[in-house]
């Protein structure tokens, strides 16, 4: 059974507009998937029908089923949802309603009317978890915007979700932050089995850590492949083709203008290595 | 004060605003101002409390100089404006003493308050800040399109429009993300909600909500 599954799912807010059409999507358990695509093409959205707030809070008219480890989400209520996927939204400094680090993460169990006893056990392995560990008493105010991120989602996994869906969460970040919180997403992803699914602009940043692409354009399901195949037909078709990070466009330029074949690179060190060895190589032949 | 429970201090709150009322003479309500004072001292409140009742002192002598303007009566003007500080004074202990979050628990457990009521409160005052720096971005942005406002108050109010009105939609919007927020995280879903803290009552608790009571009855029969 996948952990996301999305079947022929359409949704318009407003009738008959449609932002999402006819998505057919499945995510396997405990994988790292990130959604690609221009402004506009419905990626928001996704995220929202995954969590439930589509249609369920913001009505509008939809088609298609979505599943959540098996769970139909519009027989579902947002709230029976939230235990098992945890949602951080774009603007994710709304989301922390409370005074004090510890009082931000206690909000979610105490939503959920779990005993104080465990609620204070909780809080303690949740901020170990994010590495917010002695800012327990810190007023969130004061928090920095990595820091502010890594508690909104210390506060989603306060509830043990299955699933972490995240809306453009380094938009605000600068990039020792972005590394930070993805490194942080893929310890979750690899040691605790929590799937992942992430809207990110910044292909490179998710590049080491992701194993699916999922490419939406104009409310549709382009492509939903490997990060290495998504890319090569983003590329080749020139959707989206802005958003390919420049290493693999010179990565990809070279296969195309040489018979030349390369692993996919996930991080620029392995990218020079590789060219490295191609540069040694024409050297020698040179020689 | 710190470990006095909330609820304690909400009536702690309630009685002090009714000594200031009933209570007529000037050394009276400087003797409640200064054994407030000592509370605060006791509780070893941050700079940031001294310099809003430094603020409050300063409102209070404008309004006993406007008083004694109007009605030419010292006392009177001193004894009001020694009213408003004593009534006031007891709001800096409360909240530099008490969580909000215990605040909340406080009223929910023991007032039967709903919880949602209860979460405005402390939301209202977790939002503040950033209110107050999305109000500066926006005046800063305004001033780099040439915001800059002139002329008499009424001019002034209107050409503030111009950072309001963008205020007031961020306001919302922020407010629409935090009603969506709240629902992935489960909020309102279980009628038994939790509260991580205890905000029971203790024996100096009782202790303090006899010493009101007994004080409050002796005001009482002094007067009548």
């Amino acid at each position: 059974m996948p952990a996301i599954a999305l079947q022929n799912f359409s949704y318009a807010y407003n009738h008959p507009k449609k932002v999402l059409d006819n998505i057919t999507i499945s995510i396997e358990k405990g994988s790292f998937s990130v959604i690609l695509g221009p402004s506009g093409a419905g990626k928001t959205t996704l995220c929202l029908a995954v969590a439930g707030a589509v249609p369920h809070y913001f009505g509008g008219s939809s088609a298609g089923k979505v599943y959540v480890t098996g769970i139909h989400t519009q027989e579902s209520s947002m709230q029976q949802l939230a235990l098992t996927v945890g949602t951080v939204l774009q603007d994710y400094e709304t989301q922390l309603v409370t005074m004090t680090v510890e009082e931000e993460v206690a909000f979610s169990l105490e939503n959920l009317g779990i005993a104080p006893e465990e609620i204070t056990q909780r809080v303690e392995e949740v901020l170990a978890k994010v590495g917010l560990t002695g800012y327990e008493k810190q007023a969130v105010t004061d928090l920095s915007g990595g820091q502010k991120q890594r508690l909104v989602l210390a506060s989603v996994l306060a509830t043990n979700p299955k699933i972490l869906v995240l809306d453009e969460p380094t938009s605000a970040l600068d990039p020792e932050g972005t590394h930070s919180l993805y490194k942080l997403l893929s310890d979750l992803n690899q040691e605790h089995g929590i799937t992942i699914l992430v809207v990110e602009h910044d292909i490179a940043t998710v590049l080491p850590y992701a194993d699916q692409f999922i490419l939406l354009e104009n409310g549709q399901l382009i492509l939903n492949d490997t990060p290495e195949n998504v890319l090569s037909f983003m590329a080749k078709k020139q959707i989206f083709a802005e958003a390919i990070p420049p290493l693999w466009q010179l990565k990809l330029m070279i296969e195309e203008l040489t018979t030349r074949q390369f692993p996919p690179w996930h991080t620029e060190e392995e990218a020079i290595t590789q060219l490295g060895k191609v540069l040694e190589e024409e050297a020698r032949k040179n020689a | 004060m710190q470990k006095i429970a909330p609820i304690t201090k909400l009536a702690l709150t309630i009685f002090v605003t009714i000594w200031s009322i009933v209570l007529q003479s000037l050394p009276a309500l400087t003797a409640l101002i200064v054994c407030q004072l000592i509370l605060l001292a006791i509780a070893k409140v941050g700079s940031s409390v001294y310099k809003g009742i430094a603020s409050l002192f300063i409102f209070a002598a404008i309004l006993a100089g406007m008083q004694y303007a109007i009605n030419h009566d010292i006392l009177l003007a001193a004894i009001t404006a020694s009213k408003m500080i004593a009534m006031t004074l007891v709001f800096f202990i409360l909240l530099a003493t008490t969580r909000m979050q215990d605040l909340s628990a406080a009223l929910v457990l023991q007032c039967h308050i709903p919880y949602e009521y209860a979460f405005m409160l402390t939301a209202a005052l977790r939002f503040i800040p950033d209110f107050l720096a999305e109000s500066k971005a926006i005046q800063e942005a305004q001033a780099c399109r040439g915001y800059s406002p002139q002329g008499n108050v009424l001019q002034r109010f209107f050409s503030y429009m111009a950072v309001i009105k963008p205020l007031v939609l961020k306001a919302v919007t922020k407010s629409e993300t935090m009603a969506l927020s709240l629902e992935l995280r489960g909020f309102g879903s279980r009628k038994t909600r939790s509260f991580k803290n205890n905000v029971t009552l203790a024996l100096q608790d009782y202790a303090m909500l006899l010493s009101m009571i007994l004080f409050t009855s002796y005001l009482v029969i002094q007067i009548y």
